[in-house]
C-alpha cells in the first residue's frame, strides 16, 4: 500500500482525488490538508510515501511546502498538483524540489500512473514541462549565452532538432507549419552561426538543452 | 608683302653671285691644274719611253757581240758534245754580266741546241723555237727584237736576237737570243697608285702595267677575228684576253667602266714599231690635288665670308621688314582712326547734325535719321529749319542762327523737331562752329539731346508724389487704427504679454504684466528680468529666450513667475521672435497664460486616474483569482465526477458512459474558457512568480499566438514593487498587441534589465514604424495609455519611432531599495 497526504484547499477537489486514488486499490490516502501549514503538521504526523501538493494555498502556497519538505523529509516525494498549466510554474516546482508536475484537469487519467512513478523515485513531468525545465536549465546556467538572443518558439524548436526530430514531427508537436519549421532552421543557423544540423544537434546539446 | 619678297629676290641674288664667282675661281684653278698635270704626264711617258727603251734594247749589241764569238760559231758548225761544251760557258757568261733571263743557241731550223739554263727545269734545249719572228726575222739576216710571253719558261721577257754566220758568211747557221726579264722592267717602272702606265703591242694588248690585274687584257675592244690572231701568234700565251673596258674620248681623256675619266698620254716605244707606252692619270685625283689645298686654305675663309654676308642680309633684311611693318601701322591706325571717327559720327546714339553757313544740312548722323524718320538723302542739302516747328524755325532764323555763326557756338537752345511722322519731339541743341583759315565760322557741329522722355518722366513723377502723400495719409490713419486696437487687446486680454530686445531688455508689457510686476510699462523700459525677478526665475526666462533668438522660431515653454501675493503661478508661454531690417531676430515677445489652476485640476485628475486603475487591476486580480482558483476547481472536481461516471458505467451502461464523457468534454472547454477569461484578466504567474516569469511567459505566449518571433531578455531583476511590476506588464502587453496589430513586424525583442536602482524595460520591433509627429492622432495605439500608466509609477516612456524603420518603446522607471533579490 502506498501512503499518501492530499493537500488542496477545496474539500470537493480532495474528495475528486481520494475517489480516484482509492479506486485504484494499492493506494491509500492517510491524511488530508486544506492549507501549507497543515500539510506540514500532516506530513510529520502521519509520515506518508507520498505527497500531492496544490500550489494555490491560503498561507504559504505549495511551492513553499515542497521547499520545507525539502528540508525536514528530503526523501519524500511531492507531486504538485494544480490548475496551472503555464511551463513557469513547473519550472519552479521542480527546482523547488518537487518529483512530480500534473495538472487537476489531467488527473483522473495521470494521477494513480503519476504516484506510482515518484514512488517509484522516478520523475514525472509532462512533455512540455521537460522541455520547459531544459530550456531554463540551458538560459540559466551561464550569466551569458548565446540562447539569449533566441525567442521560445526559436529555443524549443532547436531543442526538438537536437534531439533529431524532423520537421514534421516539431511542426505537428507546436501545430505550425513544416514550411514555418524550416523558416526557424535556417534562422537557427544564421543566428548561431552554425553550418548544418549536425553542428545544430552538438550546439544543443553543448548547451544543455537535451537532458533536464 | 611685295616689298618683302624684293628683298628676298635680292638677298637671293647675293648668295647666287657670290656662289658664282667662287664655283669660277674653284673651275679657273682646276683647268690650270689639269694644264700643269698634262705637261707633267707628258715629261713622265717621255721619261718612261727613255727608260723602257734602256731597258728592252740593251741586249740588242749584245746578241751581235754573242753572234760573233768562235765558240758559237764552232757548236753550229760541227754539232757534237765537245763544241757545245765551250759554247754553254759563253752562254753562262752572257747570261751572268748582262743580268739577263737566259741566253741560248738554235740551229737552223730553229731547235735550242745550247742555253744557260740547261741545268734548269724548265730549259730550253730541245724545244724548237722556229715559230717566233725573232728567229724568223734573223734566219732572213735581221736581227730582232721582241717582246713576248715564254712558251715554255711562262715568264715575260724581251727578246733580242742576232743570226751568226758560217765561215761562209753566206747565210745563218743558227740563231743567238738573249732574253731579259720584264718583271724587273716592270718593277723599276714603280708608279703612285693614281698613274696608270701601260705598254700595249699594236693591237692593245697590255704586255706591261704597273696594275698587274690588267696584263694581258685588251686596252680597246677588239673583233673576234682579232682576238684569234692573238692566239695564233702565241705571243701572250693561252689567253683569254678581255677588253678592259676603257673607252677613248677626244683623242685625250679616257673613260673606264664605272665612268672615271682618265687623262691620256702616249708615245712610240723605239725598236718596237706600233707599241705604245700609255700614261692614264685620274682627273679625281688631279682635281683632288688643285681642291685639296685651295679648300684647306680658302674654305674657311670662303665659309666665314659666307656666314658674314648670310648674316648680314639677314639683319638686314630683318630692319627692313620692322620698317615695312611700323609703316603699316601707321596706315592702318590712320585708318582706324578715320573709320572711328566716321563710325562715331554716324553711330554714337545722339543726335549730330553740321550745317554750312547758309544754313543747308551736309551731314547727319544715323541716329539723327533714325529719331526723326528721315532718309539720309531726303535730308542733306535741306535746310535745317525745314525739319523745326514753325515756332522753333522762326527762333532760329532770326535769332540763334545769326547769333551762331557770330559767336561760333551756342548751348541747351530748345527746339522742336518734326519728325517724319508729324510727331514733335523736344531737344536742346549745342553746337559749336569750325571756322576756316581766316577764322570765319564755315559749318557747325551740333549735338541734339531728345528730352521728350525726360520731359515726359518729371511729369509723371509730380503725380507719383502727389499719389504719395495720399497714400501716406491714409496709412498714417490705419496704423493710428490697428495702434488703437492692438492697445486695447494688451490693455484687456488676461494674458501677460511682453517684448524684449535680442540683449533682454523690456521695450514693452501689457496691463496685465504691470498688475504682476506692480510697475508701469514706462518703468521697466530697459530692465531684465536680473532687475524684475529672483535670480533662479531670471535665469530660466533668459535660457527659454535665447533659445527663441537661436533656433528663430516659435517655442511652448511652462514657466514659474513669482505674484505680488507671495505665490508662484505657472505659466504656459508662447515665445516668437521678431526680426530686424537685416533679418536677425533682434527681439522676442512673449504671450503667457496663467496654468495655475489647469495643473492643479490635472494633477487631481492624476491621482483619480492612478487610483482609478490601481482599483481596476486589483479588482481584476480578484476577479481573476475568483474564476480560475475557484470555479475552475469546481470545474476540475465536476470533471473527476464526470470520468469517474463514465467508468463505472462503462460495463453497465455504454451509453451512459458517453453521456458521461461528453460532459467530460464540456467541463474541458469551460477550464479552458476560464482559464484564458483569468489570464486576460491577470496573469497569475505575475502575481504568483513574478515580473520576469511573467513576461516569459507572456512572450512565449504571443509568439505561439501571432507566429511573431518574440524574444525576451532580461538581467538579474532584483524585487519590485507590484504596481511597477504591473505597470511594466501592461505596458508590454500593450505594445506587443500593438505590433501584432499594426506594425506588419516580423520579429519583436523585449529587454528588462536594471542598472541603479532603476528598472528598464525596452520592446522594440522590425515593423513599418510610424511618425512620431502624428502621435497625438495615434491614440488608438494606446500609447497615450502606457504613457499614462508610465507616468503613475513616476517613471518616463519614450517612443521612437520613424516609418520604415520599426518602433521602439523604452519605459525607464526608478524603483526605492528593497533588500531581497530574485531571478
Amino acid at each position: 500500500m502506498i501512503r499518501i497526504l492530499l493537500a488542496d484547499d477545496h474539500s470537493i477537489v480532495r474528495d475528486g482525488l481520494r475517489r480516484i486514488v482509492e479506486e485504484e486499490g494499492a493506494m491509500e490516502v492517510v491524511a488530508e490538508a486544506s492549507d501549507g501549514k497543515e500539510a506540514i503538521q500532516k506530513v510529520a504526523a502521519t509520515r506518508p510515501d507520498v505527497a500531492v501538493v496544490d500550489i494555490s494555498m491560503p498561507g504559504f502556497d505549495g511551492l513553499e511546502v515542497v521547499s520545507r519538505l525539502k528540508d525536514s523529509h528530503p526523501n519524500l516525494p511531492v507531486l504538485i498538483l494544480t490548475m496551472h498549466e503555464e511551463a513557469q510554474y513547473v519550472v519552479r516546482a521542480i527546482e523547488a524540489g518537487a518529483m512530480g508536475y500534473l495538472t487537476k484537469q489531467s488527473a483522473p487519467e495521470q494521477l494513480v500512473t503519476a504516484i506510482r512513478r515518484i514512488y517509484e523515485g522516478h520523475r514525472y513531468i509532462t512533455d512540455e514541462a521537460t522541455e520547459a525545465l531544459a530550456l531554463r536549465i540551458a538560459k540559466g546556467a551561464r550569466a551569458k549565452t548565446p540562447l539569449d538572443s533566441l525567442s521560445m518558439r526559436e529555443l524549443q524548436v532547436l531543442r526538438r532538432l537536437g534531439m533529431g526530430h524532423t520537421n514534421r514531427e516539431i511542426a505537428s508537436a507546436y501545430n505550425i507549419s513544416i514550411k514555418t519549421v524550416d523558416t526557424y532552421r535556417a534562422r537557427l543557423l544564421k543566428k548561431l552561426d552554425l553550418r548544418n544540423n549536425a553542428e545544430l544537434i552538438r550546439f544543443a546539446i553543448q548547451n544543455n538543452l537535451i537532458a533536464p | 608683302m611685295r616689298l618683302r619678297l624684293i628683298l628676298l629676290v635680292l638677298s637671293l641674288l647675293t648668295f647666287l653671285s657670290t656662289s658664282i664667282g667662287g664655283y669660277l675661281y674653284y673651275h679657273n684653278l682646276k683647268e690650270s691644274a689639269l694644264l700643269e698635270a698634262e705637261q707633267q704626264a707628258e715629261i713622265r711617258v717621255e721619261m718612261l719611253r727613255i727608260n723602257l727603251n734602256a731597258q728592252i734594247s740593251a741586249n740588242i749589241r749584245p746578241a751581235r757581240v754573242l753572234a760573233g764569238i768562235p765558240e758559237i760559231v764552232a757548236a753550229l758548225s760541227s754539232p757534237a758534245a765537245a763544241s757545245l761544251d765551250p759554247a754553254n760557258q759563253v752562254l753562262d757568261h752572257f747570261q751572268r754580266n748582262l743580268n739577263a733571263d737566259v741566253c741560248y743557241l738554235m740551229d737552223r731550223t730553229g731547235l735550242t741546241i745550247a742555253s744557260s739554263n740547261r741545268n734548269a727545269m724548265d730549259s730550253f734545249v730541245g724545244h724548237n723555237f722556229d715559230f717566233r719572228p725573232y728567229f724568223t726575222k734573223a734566219i732572213q739576216h735581221t736581227p730582232a727584237t721582241y717582246l713576248a710571253l715564254g712558251t715554255t719558261s711562262g715568264v715575260r721577257g724581251a727578246y733580242s736576237s742576232c743570226p751568226v754566220y758560217g765561215a761562209d758568211r753566206a747565210a745563218p747557221i743558227g740563231v743567238v737570243v738573249i732574253k731579259a726579264s720584264i718583271e724587273e722592267v716592270e718593277e723599276e717602272l714603280g708608279l703612285g697608285p693614281e698613274d696608270i702606265i701601260l705598254v700595249t703591242n699594236p693591237l692593245g694588248v697590255i704586255f706591261i702595267s704597273n696594275r698587274a690585274q690588267w696584263r694581258y687584257q685588251l686596252l680597246w675592244d677588239l673583233s673576234q677575228e682579232e682576238i684569234e690572231s692573238i692566239g695564233r701568234s702565241r705571243q701572250f700565251g693561252e689567253g683569254p684576253w678581255r677588253w678592259t673596258g676603257l673607252k677613248l674620248r677626244d683623242d685625250r681623256y679616257v673613260l673606264d667602266q664605272i665612268g672615271r675619266r682618265y687623262l691620256m698620254n702616249r708615245t712610240q716605244v723605239e725598236n718596237y714599231p706600233g707599241w705604245n707606252i700609255i700614261h692614264l692619270r685620274s682627273l679625281d685625283a688631279i682635281a683632288k690635288v688643285v681642291s685639296e689645298p685651295l679648300i684647306r686654305i680658302t674654305g674657311p675663309v670662303v665659309f666665314t665670308a659666307s656666314i658674314l654676308i648670310g648674316f648680314s642680309v639677314f639683319f638686314l633684311y630683318q630692319k627692313a621688314s620692322q620698317e615695312i611693318v611700323k609703316r603699316k601701322e601707321i596706315q592702318k591706325a590712320l585708318g582706324e582712326s578715320e573709320g572711328r571717327y566716321r563710325s562715331l559720327y554716324n553711330h554714337t546714339p545722339a543726335m549730330l547734325h553740321s550745317i554750312d553757313s547758309d544754313g543747308r544740312l551736309i551731314s547727319v548722323s544715323d541716329f539723327w535719321l533714325q529719331a526723326l524718320g528721315y532718309r539720309r538723302e531726303d535730308v542733306i542739302g535741306r535746310q535745317l529749319t525745314d525739319f523745326l516747328t514753325e515756332s522753333s524755325r522762326l527762333f532760329a532764323e532770326r535769332s540763334v542762327i545769326p547769333e551762331f555763326f557770330r559767336t561760333g557756338a551756342c548751348q541747351d537752345i530748345p527746339y522742336q523737331f518734326r519728325k517724319a511722322s508729324g510727331e514733335v519731339i523736344d531737344v536742346l541743341l549745342s553746337a559749336v562752329a569750325e571756322r576756316d583759315d581766316a577764322g570765319r565760322p564755315v559749318r557747325s557741329l551740333a549735338v541734339s539731346i531728345d528730352v521728350t522722355e525726360r520731359n515726359r518722366a518729371e511729369r509723371a513723377l509730380q503725380l507719383a508724389q502727389e499719389e504719395l502723400s495720399r497714400y501716406t495719409r491714409g496709412l498714417e490713419k490705419q496704423v493710428q487704427e490697428r495702434t488703437r486696437e492692438i492697445t486695447s487687446i494688451l490693455r484687456y486680454t488676461p494674458d501677460v504679454v511682453s517684448i524684449k530686445d535680442r540683449d533682454g531688455h523690456y521695450t514693452l508689457i501689457n496691463t496685465c504684466f504691470e498688475a504682476i510686476l506692480e510697475r508701469s510699462n514706462d518703468e521697466v523700459q530697459g530692465l531684465t528680468d536680473e532687475d524684475l525677478f529672483p535670480p533662479e526665475v531670471a535665469r530660466k526666462f533668459r535660457e527659454n529666450d535665447l533659445k527663441v533668438l537661436r533656433e528663430r522660431r516659435s517655442f511652448q515653454f511652462e514657466e514659474q513667475m513669482p505674484h505680488p501675493d507671495g505665490t508662484t503661478h505657472d505659466y504656459l508661454s508662447v515665445k516668437f521672435p521678431f526680426y530686424g531690417a537685416d533679418g536677425d531676430a533682434s527681439g522676442v515677445c512673449e504671450i503667457s497664460t496663467d496654468i495655475t489652476d489647469v495643473i492643479k485640476a490635472q494633477k487631481q485628475l492624476r491621482r483619480l486616474s492612478a487610483s482609478i486603475m490601481a482599483g481596476q487591476e486589483k479588482e481584476r486580480a480578484a476577479i481573476a483569482r475568483e474564476l480560475h482558483d475557484e470555479l475552475g476547481q469546481v470545474l476540475t472536481a465536476l470533471r473527476m465526477d464526470s470520468v469517474w461516471i463514465s467508468r463505472r458505467l462503462e460495463a453497465a451502461d455504454p451509453a451512459a458512459a458517453e453521456r458521461a464523457r461528453d460532459m467530460c468534454r464540456l467541463i474541458d472547454k469551460n477550464i479552458e474558457d476560464v482559464r484564458g477569461m483569468a489570464i486576460r484578466l491577470r496573469p497569475g504567474v505575475l502575481d504568483d512568480l513574478g515580473l520576469v516569469d511573467a513576461l516569459e511567459w507572456f512572450t512565449a505566449d504571443f509568439e505561439k499566438r501571432t507566429n511573431i518571433t518574440c524574444v525576451f531578455e532580461h538581467s538579474r531583476i532584483p524585487v519590485i514593487s507590484e504596481s511597477i511590476a504591473t505597470a511594466a506588464y501592461r505596458i508590454a502587453q500593450e505594445a506587443l498587441t500593438n505590433v501584432a496589430r499594426h506594425a506588419r513586424a516580423s520579429r519583436a525583442e523585449v529587454e528588462l534589465v536594471t542598472h541603479d536602482r532603476q528598472l528598464q524595460l525596452t520592446v522594440v520591433d522590425d515593423g513599418d514604424g510610424f511618425e512620431t509627429e502624428n502621435l497625438s492622432e495615434s491614440e488608438g495605439l494606446g500609447v497615450a495609455g502606457m504613457k499614462e500608466r508610465a507616468n503613475l509609477v513616476g517613471g518616463d516612456l519614450e517612443v521612437r519611432a520613424a516609418p520604415g524603420e520599426g518602433t521602439r518603446i523604452r519605459l525607464r522607471v526608478s524603483f526605492p531599495d528593497e533588500p531581497g533579490e530574485m531571478t
